[in-house]
């Protein structure tokens, strides 16, 4: 999952952006308004955390831009203001959450995790198919009650497949959303991590989980979520 | 409670006792008009009556000398008392008993009080002639009329008339407090109307607008105009401070935000040592940046305080401006050098200004530091100290990127800032430019920004002083 922080305050940005990382976030940084509504409307993003007094444009005009160009990133915003009235406009003008400084960053690593796993449908923190099952508070997977020691990567590319259940993922879009701009990849990356992850889950005797498409990308075996 | 006064009730009150003040004279006076005239014509009626009796005497048959009074044909008023008689007594006629009255030769009115009724009389004299033909000239009878009428009927006549004039003054009365009711009101609606308005303000909505009527109204004017003007003033005033209070919430707030997270942050999970001690590092360093913002806030608050601490001239403290030149100068050297940006301090003149040291520094070291900030690499920042009579000029100039045309009515405002991001960065609380102004308004001085024709600002700030001549009398009048 990829996320995107808009916060001019360069200790407080730094602090979130390393949160984030720690609990396997792909996470970009954009200090002013102009920069985050340019990478915002992107549409790469699983999530935004959105300061609202930010040079440039502030981040109540990068919501609302956001959301007349059809765009339902879900995004959570960082306050700083008093007021119940400004908390009222900024849900009504298309917010998800919002979160006042200062705040505790653990809630704040919750509540975007929140946000994306209700953006993808799920409401629980664990999540099922087949006899897989993905607990995303603790990052961990166990196949038929038995844990599974995946990469921080490997872990994600799981988790986000399970997101997208029935949808064929490119590479393209996997490193779209697992990755953020620092990160110097090149595309055989990802299948290096997938054939580790089929081999990591692979139980003798069944169909493997994820399925290739060729030239078209992966997808979670029909089998699987039929049950 | 204290009592209120309507002055609508004050105004009818005041019209009303005056109008009264006059109808109770106006009565008086028609009293006595109306009894002078009416008295006059009871006196013309009566003596009309005496006349025409004496022709009845004058036109009576005789029996020889003698006269007899007829009075078949004379009209006489309502109970009257009369008694004719000739000068030796003899007695003609009469009726009642009248009394005896002293007479001349004229005319005579008098009033007299008949059996409990009070009457008036005239005297009338007269002369019959009997035989005027004959040798001799005839017989000449004298005659006295005295004759009177009950005055009960003046009185009634007065009364009658006051009483009219009194129920008239009644009904004016009330017909003026009516109407005068009715013209008050709407004569004071304008002031209502203003009180409306004025009672329509809210700490949250400032907004007030004299109603036109009341600015229209001569007497309402002036508080129509300081109503507004004082509700300008506060709105300003009161704006100012929600905006401090909120730029400081949002301040502090971000500062505390920043520590809190740099704490969280190296609590996620166990650490290395060198991560440990490295994050320590960044919190002491966010930490230090809260506590210079406090800091900074607290300053600022001292400053703005009222100057009733300063009871009088020898109570204020004075210190020499360019020896706090030389420390500012030198507490800024570091700053200079990592920027790579001189400092020049011209000390050619000297002055005692009434400031605090401490304050003094912090004005010098504020204006300084914020003009090596804005300097570009390599460039000069220059200090220098004139005197202009009894005034001290400091002036700051630097060589960096000017100040906005739309920053400069806000540079001296707490927590202002042109870009929101980049002063941050460098490490300004925006609180130093609205220290040096508190400052120089404490020792009742000026600070003022200006761009230079050739780029960069000049910063000029203005003290009441009094000159040190040299450096020999500094320290001789120290050890002194």
């Amino acid at each position: 999952m990829r996320v995107l922080v808009v916060e001019d305050e360069h200790r407080l940005a730094e602090n979130i952006v390393a949160a984030l990382r720690e609990v396997g976030l792909a996470v970009d940084h954009a200090a002013d308004g102009e920069a985050g509504s340019y990478l915002a409307e992107q549409g790469m993003y699983d999530a935004i955390v959105l300061d609202l007094m930010l040079p440039g444009k502030s981040g109540q005009r990068i919501l609302r831009d956001l959301r007349r160009t059809k765009h339902h990133t879900p995004v959570l915003i960082l306050t700083a203001q008093e007021g119940k009235e400004s908390v009222v406009e900024l849900l009504n003008a298309g917010a998800d959450d919002y979160l006042s400084k200062p705040f505790d960053l653990g809630e704040l690593l919750a509540r975007v995790k929140a946000l994306i796993r209700r953006a993808k449908g799920v409401s629980t923190s664990v999540l099922k198919v087949s006899d897989v099952e993905l607990n995303t508070v603790q990052q961990t997977v166990h196949r038929r009650s038995q844990p599974i020691d995946l990469s921080p990567t490997e872990y994600r590319i799981l988790e986000y497949l399970i997101h997208r259940p029935r949808a064929i993922v490119s590479k393209q879009e996997l490193l779209e959303h697992l990755y953020d701009f620092d990160w110097e990849h090149h595309s055989n990356v990802i299948e290096a991590h997938i054939s580790n992850l089929r081999r990591k889950l692979n139980i003798p005797e069944t169909e493997p989980l994820i399925e290739t498409l060729r030239h078209r990308g992966y997808r979670l075996r029909e089998e699987s979520l039929a049950r | 409670m204290s009592r209120t006064i309507s002055i609508t009730r004050r105004l009818i009150v005041t019209v009303l006792v005056l109008e009264l003040l006059s109808a109770v004279t106006l009565i008086g006076a028609i009293v006595v008009n109306e009894r002078h005239t009416q008295l006059h014509a009871f006196d013309a009626t009566l003596e009309g009556t005496a006349e025409s009796i004496m022709g009845a005497v004058q036109e009576a048959d005789d029996e020889g000398d003698n006269v007899l009074l007829d009075l078949r044909g004379v009209r006489l008023g309502r109970d009257p008392i009369f008694r004719v008689e000739e000068d030796n007594g003899h007695l003609l006629g009469s009726k009642g008993d009248a009394p005896r009255l002293e007479g001349s030769l004229s005319t005579v009115f008098q009033n007299a009080e008949i059996s409990g009724r009070r009457y008036r009389f005239v005297v009338l004299h007269g002369i019959r002639i009997i035989d005027p033909g004959e040798k001799g000239g005839g017989v000449r009878h004298n005659i006295t009329i005295v004759y009177g009428s009950p005055m009960g009927h003046v009185w009634h006549e007065v009364l009658e008339a006051v009483r009219f004039f009194t129920i008239a003054t009644a009904l004016l009365l009330g017909l003026t407090a009516i109407i005068m009711a009715w013209l008050v009101r709407k004569g004071l609606a304008p002031l209502h109307e203003l009180a409306f308005e004025a009672g329509r303000i809210t700490s949250s909505a400032w907004h007030f607008n004299a109603p036109t009527r009341a600015k229209e109204t001569v007497e309402l004017q002036p508080l129509a105009t300081a109503l507004e003007a004082a509700l300008g003033r506060l709105q300003r005033s009161f704006e100012q401070q929600r905006r401090f209070t909120n730029d400081a919430a949002h301040e502090l707030k971000t500062d505390v935000a920043i520590v809190k997270s740099s704490l969280q942050l190296l609590s996620m999970r166990r650490r290395t040592v060198e991560e440990y001690s490295h994050g320590l590092a960044l919190s002491l360093e966010d930490f230090t940046r809260l506590e210079t913002t406090v800091q900074s806030m607290l300053t600022l608050a001292r400053l703005e305080q009222s100057t009733q601490d300063f009871s009088g001239e020898a109570a204020r403290p004075y210190c020499s401006l360019l020896d706090v030149m030389e420390d500012a100068v030198e507490l800024g050297t570091p700053l200079a050098e990592l920027k790579a940006v001189g400092v020049r301090l011209d000390g050619s003149a000297n002055a005692r200004v009434p400031i605090d040291r401490r304050d003094a520094l912090l004005l010098c070291s504020n204006i300084l530091i914020n003009a090596v900030q804005h300097s570009p690499q390599g460039a000069m920042v220059r200090m220098e100290l004139t005197m202009h009579g009894h005034k001290a000029e400091l002036r700051v100039t630097d060589e960096g990127e000017g100040i906005a045309e739309e920053d400069k009515p806000h540079v001296f405002e707490a927590f202002y800032r042109g870009d929101p991001s980049r002063s941050r960065k460098s490490g300004g609380t925006g609180l130093g430019l609205s220290i040096c102004k508190a400052i120089c308004v404490r020792a009742d001085g000026s600070i003022e920004i200006a761009n230079l024709p050739n780029g960069g600002a000049i910063v000029t700030v203005r003290l009441p002083a009094l000159p040190i001549e040299s450096e020999g009398a500094l320290s001789s009048s120290l050890k002194a």
